[in-house]
């Protein structure tokens, strides 16, 4: 399992997630599934994160509706929705509990640990058919 | 037939189709006709206990089933069924130097405040208490983030818990302190100070023990299905003690 983010893909997804600090930060990651599993990220759809006020700090939601612009967004781009990045502000960008309880499968999981507002790693994870657990993928990125 | 339509992530669980035409009555049977054809798809609609899982939002004809009659909602033959996942997650981790920087503030603040006899500083104490759970942080969590953790002096001990029953026991000790504070100012001194140490005893509890008396009624209350009370207790943890 791969997943290779272009780097304007790549940049924006750090200037969205460092503008969001110390809020955690969210969107849709658009491209395409270039043969035996390996992804290709073009181009990124930051979303507002929909969380409440005071819980934005560790927590990030995309409303529905914002999952159904995306997939109208995506096609008018001639991409498709390969999954989700969000940030980990000051903590390790690992999937927690709480991301797998969310989280849908296929979909992949791109975590950016953000120290002091600087975007420091990025690191890609599916859930696995059974639920139980994350895998990680190879993550791709020239800066 | 009514038309069940799925998400991309969920097509590979159903045959890669991308909508389906579906029987039943109500959404519920609709569900329980698409899952039957497809199984696997099972786990990521429900949970183990059968419900709905979070993320699952259902629209019938654009309306949200929420603001209908929920499962409940009867689906006419023409009706399109949608399902659109909301997508969440978190962190889920609470550094708990933070909390304990906030307690021992608590602890260090309320004896000065009894032994100089002064309620000043329990009024102050107070004040910071509610404005941290007015901004849901630890009240004395900012000399942690701006001064002991840039020094180096308290390193961080960031675990997965949930914030917010912590948010809720410092609420709950910030509204004793409150009472403790008023009863001072109103010459009740016995009562006024006993307040104070009940609320210096538990952050003690809490910094030295681990155990976090108003995350514990936060628990119980979720137990009891009280509304706004949605989190359990970390996986493997008593609730309430510090989860390891």
């Amino acid at each position: 399992m791969t997943i290779q983010i272009d780097p304007p893909a790549a940049a924006a997804i750090r200037a969205h997630l460092e503008a969001a600090y110390p809020e955690e930060g969210a969107g849709f990651l658009l491209g395409e599934v270039d043969g035996d599993d390996v992804r290709r990220v073009r181009d990124v759809l930051p979303i507002a994160n929909a969380r409440e006020n005071g819980a934005r700090r560790t927590r990030y939601l995309i409303t529905p509706h914002d999952t159904v612009r995306a997939d109208y967004e995506a096609e008018a781009r001639g991409l498709e929705i390969l999954g989700v990045f969000h940030s980990h502000p000051d903590v390790p960008n690992e999937p927690s509990a709480f991301d797998r309880e969310w989280a849908l499968p296929w979909y992949s999981y791109t975590i950016t640990r953000v120290d002091g507002g600087k975007a420091v790693s990025m690191r890609s994870w599916r859930l696995t058919d059974d639920r139980e657990r994350f895998i990680e993928e190879e993550l791709i990125s020239e800066n | 037939m009514p038309t069940l339509k799925i998400p991309t992530p969920l097509r590979p669980y159903a045959g890669g189709q991308a909508s389906i035409d579906v029987t039943g009555g109500r959404v519920a049977d609709a569900l329980a006709d698409l899952t039957a054809r497809h199984p696997d798809l099972s786990r990521h609609i429900f949970n183990d206990a059968g419900e709905l899982r979070p993320f699952v939002n259902l629209f019938v004809n654009d309306e949200d089933v929420r603001y209908l009659d929920g499962v409940d909602t009867p689906v006419a033959e023409t009706d399109l069924l949608r399902i659109i996942p909301s997508i969440a997650g978190g962190t889920g981790r609470v550094d708990h130097s933070a909390l304990r920087t906030n307690q021992a503030f608590i602890i260090i603040l309320n004896i000065l405040a009894f032994v100089l006899a002064q309620p000043a500083l329990a009024l102050a104490v107070t004040l910071v208490m509610l404005a941290g759970a007015v901004f849901r942080t630890p009240g004395f969590g900012f000399v942690y983030r701006l001064l002991l953790k840039p020094l180096g002096l308290v390193k961080p001990d960031v675990i997965e818990d949930n914030p917010e029953p912590h948010r809720f026991a410092q609420g709950f000790g910030a509204v004793v302190m409150a009472g403790g504070t008023i009863a001072l100012y109103a010459g009740l001194g016995s009562l006024g100070w006993g307040l104070v140490w009940l609320v210096t005893a538990l952050a003690a509890l809490n910094l030295f023990a681990g155990f976090c008396v108003g995350c514990a009624v936060y628990y119980w209350l979720h137990r009891l299905n009280v509304p706004g009370f949605a989190k359990e207790p970390p996986t493997g943890s008593f609730p309430g003690m510090r989860p390891k």
